[in-house]
């Protein structure tokens, strides 16, 4: 079974940037980069695709705004329209705010909903952490071992160099 | 060897690790709480119970305990929602739109002027819940179907537009801080020591594990909460300012409203953050992270946000001497030199003429000075609302109805009491968030500094061995 990982730990973002990049180059399967903040540029190195919540964020905007204009449409134009001073009972300009208001409400909710979900967060999730001090000040880098394919020797290697704090085998969380 | 010509201060001093980072913003998390934490915390909750006494005496009673009048219906109640959602303004102003404009130095006081924001809105909340009279009935102003004839809520009306407007912030800013917060709530789960921390910790972290696929996706919507909140956070103030400028009434019939209400609230927000990081910086030791250069960066926002309202103050006198409009004239003359002159004076001196003097480099940087100017400046915010809602309701169209408004000691103590509400949550806050977001200080030290620390430690290894030596 391909269930072994080989954490190299790291105390700076620029070695661990550097380390990433030369290990993507040398055909490693570099599972992840786990890190205490964004390290800019990490993502693209390690072929990270750009992620599509931006469209969610859209079609959600949409569908507040959808909802928005149809409920103040149906409610003060069709099911009781009221005559206040004989001005029609559909005005545009008005309803913007409220458009506008449920418009941000939907984004700000679906898009933070889909990104709990691609990332599998729940409240009272319990996560198997690599290594508990990345929360705090390390950075690990963790690249699957497959079974007479990855050189376990030369791996380590390339940690070392790159100027790992230590290195270490773990199981893959199941 | 290069020398790096620091163009800007740098925003985090005494040459920091991102372990001492961690440590140091948890500290006031992990340790005892302090003698000065349960006094602010007690005094905070003593004024608090004062909050609720009075709102529920004003429940009980009705608004007949409050001076307001058939001429002055809106009085001490709206001036103190227009004030909160106002302070609640800096938060996201510096979350998001210095975020948008890639100002690093937002990153060590976005944490607090959020937790601001959302206490803030809580406070204005209540405002318009005790203001309701009968508050079970607050539902009425959502456009639920119904069975009191069909009958469907005024879409046309900016009171509902606020409805929309400060459910959406709130709730909104909510999402944001609590968006910013994941991270440092798994540094928090990661170092619990006790099986209560780790239980809570580790059920709000929801399983954050800082890997860079989460990261990736978790940059893309703080930007995105950043782009809609700052439309978002423009769209609040202007809605509320149209309570008024919507209306009829001179001194609030105005087209100047939306944009000067906003810059109030940009001003009297800032205001209330230098209150409150002025004192939170000393007594939780973080003076490396909330540096004089913030403090100089924030004093320079009120000094411009208060010079833009001053503007917006003299441009409305403009206007109404223009107009020609004799009601509109009357309203401003009887604003500035009426009965309420000293309500009009102390805005004035407190918002346009005060903040002037961060002019002067020394204003800017002496702390206690500018925490007494912060002060002058939330009461001089207070002020404006109070002259924009008393002085212009009280004189009404037919002299006959003119009248006085004061208010009785059941709406002071609402006021006194709405602060003790907002800092008993800060004060909670304080205790179990850390009020520094870490995740984004540890991403503006520059990496040397990080390596810094370890060359001081290796120098320090060398001295002992050399003090071996020469002993």
């Amino acid at each position: 079974m391909d269930n072994k990982m080989l954490l190299g730990v790291y105390d700076n973002p620029d070695s661990t940037y550097a380390v990433t990049k030369q290990l993507v180059k040398g055909g490693y399967d570099v599972h992840d980069v786990y890190t205490p903040f964004a390290v800019h540029g990490l993502d693209r190195v390690m072929g990270v695709k750009r992620t599509r919540l931006s469209i969610a964020a859209f079609v959600f905007a949409m569908c507040g705004v959808a909802s928005a204009l149809t409920l103040i449409t149906y409610a003060s134009a069709i099911d009781w329209p009221m005559n206040i001073g004989g001005k029609p009972s559909l005005i545009g300009p008005d309803y913007i705010p409220i458009t506008f208001e449920l418009g941000i409400l939907f984004t700000a909710f679906g898009m933070v909903g889909c990104f709990f979900i691609v990332n599998r967060m729940f409240w009272g999730r319990n996560t198997d952490v690599i290594d508990i001090r990345v929360t705090d000040d390390r950075f690990v880098i963790a690249v699957n071992i497959h079974e007479n394919k990855t050189d376990v020797k030369a791996l380590e290697g390339i940690f070392v160099t790159g100027g790992a704090l230590e290195v270490r085998e773990r199981v893959k969380e199941i | 060897m290069s020398y790096e010509s620091p163009i800007r201060e740098t925003l985090v001093t005494g040459g920091k690790t991102y372990a001492d980072v961690t440590n140091d913003i948890l500290r006031p998390l992990e340790q005892k709480a302090t003698k000065s934490w349960w006094f602010g915390f007690t005094l905070s909750a003593l004024v608090l119970a004062l909050w609720i006494g009075a709102t529920t005496y004003t429940v009980m009673v009705g608004l007949g305990a409050w001076g307001i009048n058939k001429t002055v219906g809106w009085a001490f109640d709206i001036t103190n929602f227009v004030f909160w959602v106002g302070i609640g303004h800096a938060g996201t102003l510096i979350s998001a739109v210095l975020l948008l404009f890639r100002q690093k130095w937002r990153m060590s006081i976005n944490r607090s002027a959020e937790a601001m924001t959302i206490f803030a809105v809580i406070c204005a909340a209540s405002f318009i819940l005790s203001h309701m009279g009968r508050p079970w009935m607050a539902y009425w102003p959502v456009p639920l179907p119904n069975a009191f004839g069909s009958l469907w809520v005024n879409f046309n009306s900016p009171l509902v537009w606020d409805v929309f407007a400060i459910s959406t912030y709130f709730s909104v800013s909510l999402v944001f801080w609590y968006i910013g917060l994941i991270p440092d709530i798994a540094s928090i789960r990661d170092r619990a020591t006790t099986k209560v921390r780790k239980f809570v910790y580790n059920f709000f972290s929801m399983g954050w594990n800082g890997s860079t696929r989460t990261w990736h996706r978790y940059e893309m919507i703080s930007l995105i909460l950043a782009g809609i909140s700052t439309p978002l956070v423009l769209s609040v103030h202007s809605i509320v300012s149209m309570d008024f400028a919507t209306s009829l009434v001179p001194g609030w019939h105005t087209t100047i409203f939306p944009p000067y209400f906003v810059a109030g609230a940009i001003f009297s927000g800032f205001g209330m953050v230098l209150t409150l990081l002025v004192v939170g910086r000393v007594v939780l030791k973080q003076e490396n992270y909330i540096t004089m250069g913030h403090l100089d960066a924030m004093c320079r926002i009120v000094m411009l946000t208060g010079s833009m309202v001053g503007l917006a103050y003299i441009t409305e006198f403009f206007v109404a001497a223009y107009s020609g409009v004799e009601y509109e004239q009357y309203a401003f003359i009887n604003r500035a030199f009426g009965p309420y002159w000293w309500s009009y004076w102390t805005m004035m001196t407190c918002n346009l003429i005060a903040p002037q003097v961060f002019w002067i480099k020394w204003a800017r940087s002496t702390p206690w000075f500018i925490f007494l100017m912060s002060i002058i400046v939330n009461i001089g915010m207070w002020f404006e609302r109070f002259v924009i809602i008393v002085t212009s309701l009280h004189r009404d169209f037919i002299p006959s109805s003119w009248s006085m408004y004061t208010p009785t000691i059941v709406e002071v103590s609402i006021l006194i009491g709405s602060f003790g509400l907002f800092f008993t949550l800060y004060f909670l806050f304080c205790r179990y968030l850390p009020t520094i977001n870490m995740a984004e200080i540890k991403s503006i030290i520059p990496t040397h500094h990080a390596d810094h620390g370890h060359g001081q430690a290796a120098h320090g290894e060398h001295a002992k061995k050399g003090d071996a030596v020469h002993g």
